[in-house]
């Protein structure tokens, strides 16, 4: 009795725990992939288009555009180009996606066309068009420094990763369009902006307009990857 | 015994047929398909009813969540008792037998049991199971961190990741010793039949299991982007995935609290005639004391989630200041949990590993009241020093002085164990087995933890270090070098008990020493990244540091691979291992003088204890009757009481 | 199974009888074994912070290096005991030939406590932190007392990027934090909309930003160079893109760039005024 042996387990049983465990890890590991692949973007990366040189300041600097715009909703509702039409549909989002490729130490102009409504920021700081050619936007056609703080649909606010060109930074803020309803009757402002980008890496662009949920307005779309945020990268 | 027939071993007694009544038909699979099927009948009513009101997805969520907990109790049996109770009816003997998993062979472990020990080996397996994908989540991290600027994950999936690597190894290491052995081997230390409150027992264990898939269904639900530590206001404004973590840990805590009361209760009401206080292993001691400390810790973190949940279902605003609440009240609430937390977690394996160390050193434990009482001063202490997380929130800048001199006290206490550790090393005849190996890494690392810790509570230093890696490497030191290498100690102690095999000492060998040089490279590279200066839980970081987070990641592969080659050993002992003798370390505590495997309620005669079970190199107390034949039962401080037919 | 019951006791016990000179006995060799690991946690403790902390500008960031440093002093005898005597069990009392067996080896003394040496334990722990707190208090009290003639800035933290205001200036405000060297600078911080942590690192202090709540903190520049603002608590979903670089500079070079900023406050880098192209 003293050297009686172990309950003879079946390695059957065992098989199955184990066979239960590595399930358990498998549906972790499937359910993050799914989840990362939920929030990058489906669309991929919009590549700014080169139309050639322009001389600032005597320097010859490479000159590309890209044009984006944002949208009430995810829906696709306005022009199709809504980048989560899957995700949730409702929320505001960017479009047609949210990275972009742009190449290092280049003139960059951006055409958007800005169809949601709005109102005030949570810091005005942000109604100022920061960091562009000029330090100003054509919004609908006019020249500005600025916009009302308290009539803003988004911004387009651009910062480097850490330890990226800490001076390029961007900050362009897009007005509402009337309405106090995420309206999408189409109406629309149009937004052009320059800047010169900075040095290789990965940028990091948001919306500052408190758009998403709960108190503060940085829930749901805000705090989703590829709704109200997304990447520049500089190559 | 060699002629015993066990007339005790009531795992042979045939049953009735319709003993159990409807615990019969239930197992797992009706616990699954109860909680599926009531979460999906909350999910219909909720989002039929719910989901246009403003805080209609938080809501289905929720209820959904909260369904599937309460339907995999009923599934599986949990209440069945209870609702007999209220219809007048009672179960019969043979009811409580078919519980106890009596005749099941196997099947009785994805079973609602009572048993203590199959409620033990299950705690084991959830414990592999949230280590295993706990495990995962950190080399996806340490996978993402490798560069400066990795595409891997993205910011979105990091951040759920890092939050549920953080409750899962929260949930699994404040499990991982009071769970599996609190469980198997406390009762059988102190003499018991089984646990105080069997039933409760089961229960605590199917609540843990309930609370996990909540937890892993956060990153469909768009993730927690909050960290385990979920600060709000930022949790509040999280994704639905909020409202499932906040069923997590609604549930996690009940199982915790329950499992609490009732070792407390098995130990203070149920040990053997002459297990005296005095006499009651350490390991009991901490077991205990540990869950005592939960008792204190668990509801704080209850109630601070049901007001996360209301601030998020129904617009009440505790957390969130812009309309009148404060994010403070969440960290305060938060730490009073959270720091008293870390020692229910570390005091059971602390106190597991001490017995590991008595053994192997052939010596009784050093200082054993004056240890205990160091156990008892960290838990009085360790209620009083929480604001020492919240030192550079701005909280109360007057109380940093005042926490930061709890916080520096409870080094005394803590030095206490490292004195009882060395100690009882002090001219041993150390014996170099598996388990010992594991003690050594915990020595080794539980200082580097401690030290690194003095920075963290002096509040100059904190100034710098706080929210920085410096910080991430130092609790993981003392948690995972620490806490989980005690727990490995106890668990390479304990294995032969368990499985009734003997552990591959050869392949876990090759698992320590991956371990061991993993966790030194692994966090070495986390404090040179927090001396430089990089905060914690971030995607993306400096080239600067970049260096340094490499080494971490090296390093944190090997740690995994070495607890791949933990679990092969441990995998292909249970199944090919050497069968294991009733007492292979020779020690002298109760559940060494019963049989392996452990027959149902565990003694074939009520041992009556006449000495402490540390009496190595002492001449056996006086026995009260010569046994010469009888062996193996009881032998050292168990004696049969004389007379009685074995 | 009848090995269960023997009580073996070691034969010769291992101790040198006790007029045995003091380096040949355990204690002394433990001494030995002590005073060595003690010295090299020393010189880590000098080495390290030295070597891994940034430059720090401030007299805060120079407490972090000397607390650090103190703090390692104070410790390294007290691991150097503990590992001293671990790595001698290992060494010498290890019972060889065991480590493969299953039957134990003989059992060591049975030395249940003593006393005196738990009191003399925490007696020196007591004294150990009786010091550290003395140190960390004395500290915490320079870093809060108050200096006239102190700079003023405010710091908003919002998902996901500082902000810095200068009261004193106009409110000019800016994405990045200039400061003047050998002043003290009095940090009120908030946040818009999350709790943020306000980290400029070779200041060595820090505060969490939290909204609807003003916290300050203070730190007096003694360096010049250039520092980095990081968000040291995780505030959602680009937290680890939440940074701002600043700087110390002389005071003649601060009212310079106060000067220039003052009207517009325009943070770009002066990229030539060029009209719009489109």
């Amino acid at each position: 009795m003293s050297e009686k042996p172990g309950r003879e387990r079946k390695p059957k049983a065992l098989g199955i725990i184990l066979t239960f465990v590595a399930v358990a890890i498998g549906v972790a590991v499937v359910a993050i992939l799914f989840h990362a692949q939920t929030y990058t973007s489906p669309v991929g990366t919009q590549v700014a288009k080169s139309v050639g040189t322009v001389t600032v300041n005597g320097q010859t600097l490479q000159h590309v555009t890209l044009a984006f715009n944002t949208y009430p909703d995810a829906s696709g509702s306005v022009d199709g180009q809504a980048i989560h039409p899957g995700g949730n549909p409702s929320w505001p989002s960017y479009g047609p996606t949210n990275q972009f490729q742009v190449p290092a130490h280049a003139l960059v102009t951006v055409t958007m066309r800005q169809y949601d409504s709005g109102g005030s920021l949570n810091n005005p700081w942000f109604a100022t068009v920061r960091g562009t050619v000029g330090s100003v936007a054509r919004i609908n056609g006019r020249l500005v420094h600025a916009v009302n703080p308290n009539n803003v649909g988004h911004t387009f606010t651009v910062r480097g990763a850490p330890g990226t060109d800490p001076g390029f930074f961007v900050n362009v803020p897009l007005p509402a369009v009337p309405g106090n309803n995420q309206s999408d009757n189409g109406q629309y402002e149009t937004v052009i902006f320059s800047f010169v980008s900075g040095s290789q890496g990965v940028y990091g662009w948001n919306c500052e307009y408190p758009c998403g949920t709960s108190v503060a307005g940085f829930g749901g779309p805000m705090s989703a990857f590829g709704y109200m945020s997304g990447f520049l990268h500089v190559v | 015994m060699t002629t015993a027939a066990a007339p005790a071993l009531l795992e042979d007694t045939q049953l009735s047929s319709r003993a159990g009544g409807l615990y019969r038909h239930q197992n797992i699979v009706t616990g699954l398909i109860g909680g599926i099927g009531l979460g999906a009948i909350g999910w219909a009513l909720s989002h039929q009813f719910l989901q246009g009101s403003n805080w209609g997805t938080d809501m289905v969520v929720t209820v959904t969540m909260a369904g599937w907990v309460i339907g995999l109790l009923l599934g599986i049996g949990a209440f069945n008792a209870p609702v007999l109770w209220m219809l007048g009816h009672d179960q019969t003997h043979e009811d409580e037998l078919y519980l106890a998993g009596v005749g099941q062979g196997p099947r009785r472990y994805w079973k609602f049991c009572t048993d203590h020990k199959v409620v033990g080996v299950q705690y084991l397996i959830a414990v592999f199971t949230i280590f295993g994908v706990g495990g995962t989540l950190a080399m996806m991290i340490r996978t993402q961190l490798v560069s400066a600027h990795s595409s891997f994950l993205g910011a979105n999936a990091y951040n759920a990741i890092v939050s549920v690597h953080g409750m899962a190894m929260i949930v699994a290491t404040i499990i991982m010793v009071t769970g599996p052995f609190g469980n198997f081997i406390v009762p059988i230390m102190v003499g018991a039949k089984d646990m105080a409150f069997p039933r409760l027992n089961a229960l605590s264990f199917w609540l843990l299991f309930a609370a996990v898939p909540p937890l892993l269904a956060t990153f469909v639900l768009g993730g927690v982007d909050a960290g385990w530590t979920t600060y709000a206001p930022l949790s509040v404004q999280a994704p639905p995935a909020m409202d499932a973590f906040a069923i997590t840990i609604l549930t996690f805590a009940v199982s915790v609290t329950l499992s609490g009361i009732n070792i407390i209760v098995t130990v203070l009401t149920m040990r053997a005639e002459g297990m005296t206080l005095n006499r009651l292993p350490i390991f009991t001691w901490g077991a205990v004391i540990g869950s005592a400390l939960g008792l204190y810790a668990m509801p704080a973190f209850m109630v601070g989630m049901v007001m996360m949940i209301t601030d998020r279902v129904s617009g009440t605003s505790f957390f969130v200041a812009a309309v009148g609440g404060s994010g403070w009240l969440w960290e305060n609430i938060f730490w009073i949990m959270g720091h008293p937390e870390v020692y229910v977690i570390l005091i059971p394996p602390v106190a597991a590993m001490l017995e590991v160390v008595s053994t192997f050193a052939r010596k009784p434990i050093f200082a054993y009241k004056v240890t205990v009482g160091a156990f008892i001063a960290i838990i009085a202490l360790s209620i009083m020093v929480w604001a020492h997380h919240m030192f550079t929130t701005g909280w109360a800048p007057d109380l940093n002085g005042p926490f930061m001199l709890t916080t520096e006290l409870i080094s005394i206490p803590t030095g206490i164990i490292f004195l009882c550790v060395i100690g009882t090393l002090w001219r041993g005849s150390i014996w170099t087995r598996l388990p010992m190996y594991w003690a050594y890494l915990f020595l080794w690392n539980f200082i580097i933890g401690g030290v690194t810790g003095i920075y963290l509570s002096d509040v100059p230093a904190d100034n710098y270090f706080h929210g920085d890696m410096f910080v991430t490497a130092h609790f993981h030191y003392t948690l995972l070098g620490g806490a989980m290498i005690a727990a490995v100690a106890a668990f390479c102690y304990w294995f032969p008990k368990v499985s009734g095999r003997m552990l591959n000492e050869r392949i876990g060998k090759v698992a320590f020493w991956m371990v061991a040089i993993g966790i030194q490279i692994t966090y070495f590279g986390m404090f040179w990244e927090g001396f430089e200066g990089m905060p914690r839980r971030v995607a993306y970081y400096d080239p600067i540091f970049l260096h340094a987070n490499q080494m971490a990641t090296v390093g944190a592969y090997l740690l995994m691979a070495g607890f791949v080659v933990l679990l092969y050993a441990i995998i292909h002992s249970w199944v090919h291992g050497r069968p294991a003798p009733a007492n292979p370390w020779h020690a002298k505590s109760l559940e060494w003088m019963v049989p392996t495997p452990v027959p149902l309620e565990n003694f074939l005669v009520e041992p009556v204890v006449t000495a402490d079970p540390y009496g190595y190199g002492e001449p056996e107390p006086a026995a009260p009757a010569a046994e010469p034949e009888r062996e193996p039962v009881p032998v050292g401080s168990a004696e049969t009481t004389a007379g009685e037919p074995v | 199974m009848s090995s269960d019951l023997a009580v073996k006791t070691r034969e010769p016990d291992p101790l040198p009888p006790e007029k045995a000179p003091f380096f040949s006995r355990p204690s002394g060799k433990i001494f030995l074994i002590w005073l060595a690991m003690t010295v090299v946690g020393v010189l880590i403790g000098f080495y390290a912070p030295h070597h891994l902390l940034p430059t720090m500008l401030s007299v805060e960031g120079r407490a972090v290096w000397a607390t650090v440093v103190l703090l390692t002093v104070l410790a390294a005898p007290v691991a150097a005991f503990v590992y001293g005597v671990g790595f001698y069990s290992l060494v010498a009392w290890r019972q060889r030939g065991y480590g493969q067996s299953d039957e134990p080896p003989p059992d060591g003394p049975p030395l249940r406590g003593n006393s005196g040496l738990t009191i003399l334990w925490l007696v020196v722990s007591g004294v150990l932190v009786v010091v550290m707190l003395v140190w960390g208090l004395a500290e915490l009290a320079s870093e809060n007392a108050t200096h006239p003639n102190s700079l003023q800035v405010d710091v908003t933290g919002q998902q996901w990027l500082w902000t810095f205001s200068y009261p004193g200036a106009g409110n000019l405000e800016t994405r990045s934090l200039v400061l003047p060297d050998n002043r003290t600078i009095v940090f009120h911080v908030t946040s818009e909309d999350v709790t943020h942590g306000f980290w400029p690192v070779e200041l060595g202090v820090q505060v969490d930003a939290n909204p609807n709540v003003v916290t300050t903190i203070q730190a007096t520049t003694n360096k010049l160079g250039a520092f980095t603002v990081r968000c040291s608590q995780l505030c959602g979903l680009y937290h680890s893109f939440m940074y701002a670089s600043g700087a110390v500079v002389t005071p003649q070079a601060f009212a310079v760039w106060l000067h220039a900023h003052g009207a517009s406050a325009l943070t770009a880098s002066d990229v030539a005024r060029v009209s719009s192209s489109s």
